[in-house]
């Protein structure tokens, strides 16, 4: 398979105008978790963990410092 | 890693209330097993970070309008099978990542390795019909007319005898 028909592959499959055939195919390649990388050490892991949960925690508490406006139809069923 | 014992479904409703503790909680009981799936599909540390940020981010947005039998990690997993697959893409129609792609990542489409996604369902219940299947091969090796013809089985008679009845 060459990078190009990939392309138009994952392209369809994304518009939800792929055949069974190309939808199996992209479906089990996501499935395929045989090949893990065991080779992260913990400290490693910790590591990218906390890169990872501090980038999503500086986001939560900007959120909840700065809450976003309600939407107007989150206010009228409020409301009811 | 995981700090707590904490049922999700304690941290889900709580999460629901606004609690960021909760919430950070699930995120490290997550984070890394998302973030590895990322990595074995895209070979990227900056595209896998980014993915599960953003599913997280994305967790914490939509938490006020969540289902009532909202399962966590069925969630997390469709949304990361999507984000890996919508950022292939993006990847394929930029030109300058074709290259690498084609050395990482189209190798994993093959028949060869497609065929691995089965293979631990097909492994288990091979050796599940082995272990079950071992006392009654040997049965079956001990009975009389397989030992003493063991080419010729009771099935092959029956059918036999059944068409010589027809052709009767």
């Amino acid at each position: 398979m060459t990078t190009e028909v990939l392309r138009k592959k994952t392209g369809r499959y994304l518009c939800g105008e792929s055949v069974p055939a190309e939808k199996k195919q992209i479906q089990n390649w996501l499935s395929c978790t045989g090949e893990k990388d065991n080779s992260i050490s913990p400290e490693e892991r910790a590591m990218i963990e906390n890169e990872i949960v501090g980038q999503v925690q500086a986001y939560v508490a900007s959120s909840l410092f700065i809450p976003k406006a309600e939407p107007w139809w989150k206010k009228i069923t409020a409301f009811f | 890693m995981s700090r707590n014992f904490t049922p999700e479904q304690t941290l889900i409703d709580k999460l629901l209330v606004d609690d960021a503790a909760a919430f950070e909680e699930l995120c490290r009981r997550y984070c890394f097993s998302l973030f590895n799936y990322c990595m074995t599909k895209l070979h990227s540390k900056e595209d896998a970070t980014r993915i599960v940020r953003n599913i997280f981010i994305s967790l914490w947005e939509d938490r006020h309008m969540l289902p009532v039998d909202f399962s966590l990690s069925l969630h997390l997993y469709t949304e990361v099978r999507k984000a890996v697959i919508q950022c292939l893409n993006n990847k394929l129609n930029r030109d300058r990542d074709t290259l690498r792609i084609g050395e990482e990542i189209i190798p994993g489409f093959s028949a060869i390795e497609l065929r691995k996604a089965k293979l631990p369902v097909q492994l288990s219940a091979n050796n599940r019909l082995n272990i079950q299947d071992r006392s009654g091969l040997k049965s079956y090796e001990e009975q009389w007319w397989n030992k003493y013809t063991p080419s010729i089985n009771l099935k092959d008679l029956t059918h036999v005898f059944k068409n010589m009845l027809n052709a009767w």
